[in-house]
């Protein structure tokens, strides 16, 4: 399981997680080699090919497609099986890690800052994810495992799809109220004009990127705006 | 604050280090969040405040991008150390503008870096794919190994060029009070800028816009009785 950690290791465009994978399968397909070398060949060949899924959930095909291999089954299945997994892991994952539980977990953060947690709100943030994530990684590689090519049904009626759905409204909930919270952090001391200005500025940012997307993202609207007022300031206006 | 001798700069590189291969090598453990990222280095400059700060401004950067499959994004990490040198040991109200200033440049420089490395994967990939084809399981140890030393060195080149420049800014940047302030007022703006439309964009019009709103409810009414 610990080389699912650096799943993404070898990323690149062409076989995206394909080598990572490959590395997590070695452990897992060693066995083979002492019953079937040839088949141990092509299975290590087959793990390094192209695959593209959400990292925290890469355990699933893992584990499926090494049991596939243990089960013999024929080749060009276990990457279709592969192929078949891609699109629902990576959308799953995505929804569950990227667009729920890490911006949840990090609003939760920022308020805990405001609200004067400090380290404790770091410390919070990190424990809670790393023990959901590890674990999430851990019931993934045994649930391949176990259920091999039946890893679909065996996902559909996994606690995921649950968990996606209400995870969303908690990430939602959390950013929702992190945001005026920080602002109120910053802009407190600055008094109700400065606080004014930087809601301007925060307003013609969201405009401008809506507009201007996908060129003009906030972080190319941020330093623009900063070198334009670095301008101003220098002609003394 | 604590000075910023080789016994400080030599941890704040190896962190750099670490957050940089936190994004997407490994272990993805949310060190590289600049939240953690930012304070950690704070924390070794002497000036936690000071990276709580910068670390917050930063995480409502980060919130505006969803790190999926192929997308390109800025690596806010070893930007967000360096830009916590530029700013520790003054008050954030007048340090913080020109800190992000400095890590925003760095955050778009490493997001192409990022780049750099996944093609440099590729192309040792390229090399080694009659081994690869062959299930020569050696060739996919070295290639990971290789993978993770180019992420690395990336991380380190990033840190040890932002703080290099860091240092250049405490040193020569001396701008007026005025500049500072707005310049910090500019960076709060945008960075609140990025966490909205992070947020609409993931809520759409869906329910879970009923739920951002109701979470924004509870943040201002909080922010009053605070």
């Amino acid at each position: 399981m610990l080389r699912l950690l650096a799943v993404q290791g070898t990323w690149n465009y062409e076989r995206m997680l394909g080598v990572g994978m490959g590395y997590a399968a070695e452990p897992l397909l060693d066995d083979l080699k002492a019953v079937d070398p040839v088949r141990h060949g092509e299975a290590v060949a087959r793990s390094v090919e192209f695959f593209n899924c959400n990292p925290y959930l890469a355990g699933l095909a893992l584990g499926a497609t090494a049991r596939a291999e243990y089960e013999a089954v024929p080749g060009p299945q276990i990457v279709r099986l592969r192929t078949a997994l891609c699109s629902p892991l990576g959308a799953m994952g995505d929804e569950l890690f990227w667009a729920g539980l890490v911006p949840a977990l990090v609003g939760a953060a920022l308020i805990a800052v405001v609200l004067g947690a400090g380290w404790w709100a770091i410390v919070g943030l990190l424990v809670v994810y790393n023990g959901i994530r590890l674990w999430t990684s851990y019931w993934s590689l045994r649930l391949g495992l176990k259920s091999g090519m039946q890893v679909g049904s065996a996902i559909g009626t996994s606690w995921l799809p649950q968990a996606i759905e209400r995870v969303g409204p908690a990430a939602a909930f959390s950013i929702g109220a992190a945001i005026p919270l920080v602002a109120a952090w910053y802009l407190r001391p600055f008094g109700w004009s400065a606080g004014l200005g930087a809601a301007g500025i925060a307003m013609a940012g969201i405009a401008l990127t809506r507009w201007f997307a996908p060129f003009l993202s906030t972080v190319r609207f941020a330093v623009a705006a900063m070198i334009f007022l670095l301008i101003l300031r220098r002609v003394g206006v | 604050m604590n000075e910023l001798t080789p016994g400080v700069i030599i941890p704040l590189l190896l962190w750099g280090t670490l957050v940089g291969l936190d994004l997407v090598s490994v272990p993805q453990a949310m060190i590289s969040r600049p939240l953690v990222a930012g304070t950690v280095a704070g924390w070794l400059v002497g000036d936690v405040h000071a990276g709580l700060r910068i670390g917050v401004v930063f995480e409502l950067f980060a919130l505006d991008v969803l790190p999926v499959g192929a997308v390109r994004y800025p690596d806010y990490g070893p930007a967000t150390v360096a830009a916590v040198v530029v700013g520790a040991g003054f008050p954030w109200q007048l340090g913080m503008g020109l800190s992000v200033a400095l890590g925003l440049v760095l955050a778009l420089l490493g997001g192409w870096t990022l780049q750099l490395v996944r093609r440099s994967n590729a192309r040792a990939i390229q090399r080694r794919a009659a081994a690869l084809a062959a299930g020569e399981s050696s060739a996919i140890r070295r290639l990971q190994y290789g993978g993770l030393l180019r992420d690395a060195a990336r991380g380190l080149l990033l840190t040890l060029l932002g703080v290099v420049f860091a240092l250049a800014i405490r040193e020569r940047v001396h701008l007026d009070e005025q500049t500072h302030l707005a310049l910090t007022l500019v960076a709060v703006g945008s960075a609140l800028a990025a966490a909205a439309n992070g947020a609409f964009r993931s809520s759409g019009r869906s329910a879970r816009f009923k739920w951002l709103a109701a979470g924004a409810g509870a943040g201002v009414l909080l922010a009053v009785l605070t």
